[in-house]
């Protein structure tokens, strides 16, 4: 093992180099970085381009040049790496590096971990009533959003979603032929996922569709949209939803224990609200957050655990994720408490289409910034989220490969109920080859997003490199590069091996 | 072929009526390809999305004509559309350039006709996307096959090899080709990004040949005395063909995202030339005024797309129908990841 991990870490860096040596010729003959200054009509430009050349060491081949690049970047010479200046501005590239890749990851990370639950779990869904109604539709909605190019998408987030959203709330009323209309088509998208007999579709379709026109219109009528509020009521309503969804999924009704462990930590969070009103001011910070939230999770883990002596696995799952939710549904409130201080504060213009914070805004307030933050990450969030649909169609088929295995059906044979046979069984293992996939999603965060970045003006790691080639920057480009290039090896290292660990039928050949 | 996995599988379980035919029977007299191109004609998307790309192919392509060649010794067919997308016309019946008879996706603020350059910009992207997905489709298949069929040290040096090609960005590639071949046309950027985007097929080709060359018939071939190139040609490939072909597709489909991605980013397809991408790229702007010029070219590339991962949906399914494909989960894991992130940036 140690061997094999030996031979290939000493692989991986022959590969780095060979690709850094590849990147370096292919970056160095993509264009002439003096090129905007020798247009230009400085008198001093002869100046100017003798002194870049000399410090760019332009007059040496890139071939060559390479070596110069390598050997201050591995710090041979000086004894710490240096990745140089940047050609136009002359600031440190691992400074501008350092500043991008926290907002490369604010951006990425909220959208990978929403596509990843959304992909897996109706991709599992979609595995277990394949060929349904609901499979169809979701397969279709997967090769629609693949052909999506996401620039295209991104434009009309911002209008529809950004500009004409924050244009409605000057006057947040729906009239009643525009609720109407919105709530069919809603409808029947929903009834569209519902699989069974025509009159069960209709049934789904009616009842959706009453439901939609009376929240829109209570929405509209009290301008929910301009003053939302969630309350305690609403987060009660909600946390006792989900968990009885969650129990529904992971034990089933019959469960009176999971049920119970569910209902009670919904009623620790409703506890909890008030407290968390008295403590969650304005001058709050991150880690008392996060001790909150360590807090909340822990008693309920404890709920899970002491209220029943079989099986705790589902029991402590469902306690878990239900507080989870109440937790998330009582952050989202005190959100909608800032709201109306955040909206004159942008000059009611809310939902943000460029940049990754508002710049006018300056505050001390804890939830004011949180709130700036989550209007910023809401349209590329949404773009990058549509990638669910990878997720969807892998998981998809992974589970339904596993769903033909012969232990499976040993397992049906035996009596198991079906729903331990699809969590236990089946989606263990289908989610076994997701870790390779999510290893090299994990790396590729770092590279950034360079479309979505650009679209939405966020200056993370995408826009960097991006910006690099246009300008012809190398020790920018090389930077950015030198980085992900050693993500993406490692990743392919770190796939192997993991999946080895988990998977014992894997042998690593020595 | 009497040792293919599909016959063998179709004796020891007989397949359901409703997929190939009425009785065992008539399933007996099907050789494995009848029986997959009936699989593939039940498919109504995927029928649906082949006569499409059929269609529209043939409509673009006798629209504009066909040009080829540069500048200097161009060889030019006229399509049947009445303008070029090189002409500066007068501007239509509607002062803004709104749609109409005469020019059914209307027209550029300087008078050039929308429909003829979307004709166009179809046309390139359809070609950069056939050449990409061959080139890639036929060196994924020589690197996945020699690697996966002969093991050992050409294994691993051909599998490192291809992530050392996994690292290369592709935006740097159409960066590259854009400043030194630009004026060569788009010819040259087809080529070079097919030269690129291989890997994940690879992977996937290769995890086919490891566990195809350890089954029963290539044994059965080789005491036979077969030579490694009849192994491959006549017994593995055959096998492999609905691995190849299907992931080719999805090549094909995250082909054309990638041209539009990078010529959006002003990488790809230069300017004289136009692309679908090019064309979003350069009239996102005039999304609020005439969102006709932004409309056109996104609809065109999500039609296409979506026609061929149902066409590809409907070959998986007409190859595979239990989705029980034989290659370790490992690869396909690869293989998507990396298409995950082709489609990502």
């Amino acid at each position: 093992m140690l061997a094999f991990i030996g031979r290939r870490i000493s692989l991986a860096l022959l590969i780095l180099f060979g690709s850094t040596y590849l990147t370096y010729q292919l970056a160095a003959y993509s264009g002439d970085p003096l090129a905007g200054l020798r247009e230009s009509t400085d008198p001093k430009k002869e100046v100017i381009i003798a002194e870049l050349t000399r410090t760019l060491q332009l007059d040496v081949p890139p071939p060559a040049r390479y070596f110069l690049w390598l050997q201050k970047a591995l710090g041979l010479a000086t004894g710490a790496p240096d990745f140089g200046n940047t050609v136009i501005l002359r600031l440190p590239v691992i400074d501008q590096i350092a500043a991008a890749i926290p907002i490369t990851l604010r951006l990425v990370t909220t959208a990978t971990i929403l596509s990843v639950v959304i992909g897996i779990s109706f991709g599992v869904l979609s595995a277990i009533r394949q060929y349904s109604r609901l499979d169809n539709s979701l397969t279709l909605l997967s090769f629609f959003l693949f052909s999506l190019p996401i620039f295209w998408i991104a434009v009309m987030l911002k209008e529809f979603m950004a500009i004409r959203f924050n244009d409605f709330l000057v006057n947040p009323t729906i009239d009643i032929s525009a609720n109407i209309l919105i709530s069919a088509v809603l409808a029947i998208i929903i009834s569209g996922f519902v699989s069974g007999t025509r009159k069960r579709v209709l049934i789904t379709w009616i009842v959706t569709f009453g439901l939609f026109v009376t929240l829109l219109f209570l929405a509209s009528a009290t301008a929910w949209f301009r003053y939302p509020t969630m309350g305690i009521f609403g987060i009660a309503i909600l946390g006792v939803l989900c968990s009885l969804g969650f129990t529904n999924i992971f034990s089933g009704f019959g469960n009176k224990k999971a049920i119970g462990a569910g209902l009670a930590s919904v009623v620790l969070g409703l506890i909890a609200y008030y407290p968390f009103q008295a403590i969650a001011g304005p001058g709050t910070n991150y880690p008392l957050m996060l001790a909150l939230a360590v807090l909340m999770l822990s008693s309920s883990y404890f709920i899970g655990y002491f209220f029943t002596k079989v099986d705790k696995g589902p029991v402590i799952r469902i306690s878990m994720l239900s507080a989870f939710m109440v937790a998330l549904f009582t952050i989202t409130d005190k959100l909608m408490q800032t709201w109306e201080e955040y909206f004159k504060l942008s000059d009611g213009r809310p939902i943000q289409t460029q940049g990754s914070y508002n710049i006018t805004i300056v505050t001390n307030d804890f939830w004011v910034n949180n709130l700036d933050l989550v209007t910023h990450l809401f349209l590329p969030t949404t773009a990058l989220a549509l990638g669910f649909a990878g997720y969807l169609r892998y998981s998809r088929a992974s589970m339904l490969e596993v769903l033909n295995m012969d232990y499976i059906r040993t397992a049906r044979a035996k009596g198991m109920p079906e729903r331990e046979v699809v969590l236990r069984h089946a989606v263990r293992n289908a989610m076994l080859p997701l870790t390779t996939l999510l290893t090299f999603e994990v790396a590729g965060l770092i590279g950034g997003a360079i479309i979505t970045e650009g679209i939405f003006g966020w200056r993370g790691m995408g826009s960097l490199s991006n910006e690099a080639i246009q300008s012809q920057d190398l020790n920018l480009l090389m930077a950015t590069f030198a980085i992900s290039a050693f993500l993406t090896v490692m990743a392919t290292l770190v796939a192997d091996l993991l999946y080895s660990v988990l998977d014992p039928r894997i042998r690593i050949r020595k | 072929m009497a040792f293919s996995r599909k016959s063998k599988k179709n004796s020891q379980q007989p397949i359901e009526g409703n997929e190939t035919g009425s009785s065992n029977v008539e399933v007996a007299g099907l050789s494995q390809g009848q029986i997959i191109r009936k699989r593939f004609f039940q498919h109504k998307p995927a029928i649906a999305g082949l006569i499409f790309m059929i269609c529209f192919t043939i409509f673009v392509y006798t629209a504009s004509g066909i040009h080829l060649g540069t500048d200097g010794n161009q060889f030019t067919i006229k399509g049947w559309w009445k303008y070029s997308h090189e002409d500066l016309l007068p501007q239509g019946s509607c002062a803004d350039g709104c749609p109409s008879v005469d020019h059914p996706m209307g027209q550029l603020p300087n008078g050039r006709d929308y429909f003829s350059l979307v004709t166009r910009g179809s046309e390139i992207s359809l070609m950069i996307m056939i050449v990409i997905g061959g080139l890639s489709a036929f060196i994924g298949t020589v690197t996945g096959a020699v690697a996966g069929f002969f093991g050992g040290i050409i294994d691993s040096v051909m599998m490192r090899f291809t992530d050392f090609i996994l690292t290369v960005p592709f935006i740097l590639i159409g960066a590259v080709i854009g400043y030194n071949l630009g004026n060569f046309g788009v010819f040259p950027l087809a080529i070079f990004l097919g030269l690129f985007i291989w890997p994940g097929l690879a992977r996937l080709v290769r995890g086919e040949f490891l566990s195809l060359r350890e089954r029963e018939f290539v044994d059965a071939a080789r005491v036979a005395g077969a030579s490694n190139r009849r192994i491959i040609f006549k017994h593995i490939l055959p096998n492999s063909v609905g691995v190849i072909i299907v992931s080719t597709t999805l090549l094909l489909s995250s082909s054309i995202l990638l041209e539009s991605g990078l010529s959006y980013l002003g990488f790809g397809v230069q300017a004289p030339d136009v692309s679908l991408g090019a064309l979003i790229s350069a009239y996102q702007g005039e999304f609020i005024y005439a969102p006709w010029l932004f409309w056109w070219p996104g609809v065109i590339i999500i039609a296409i797309a979506l026609s061929i991962n149902f066409v590809g949906d409907g070959l998986r399914d007409a190859f595979d129908p239990r989705q029980r494909r034989r290659i370790s989960r490992k690869e396909r894991a690869v293989e998507t990841g990396t298409r995950a992130q082709v489609n990502k940036s």
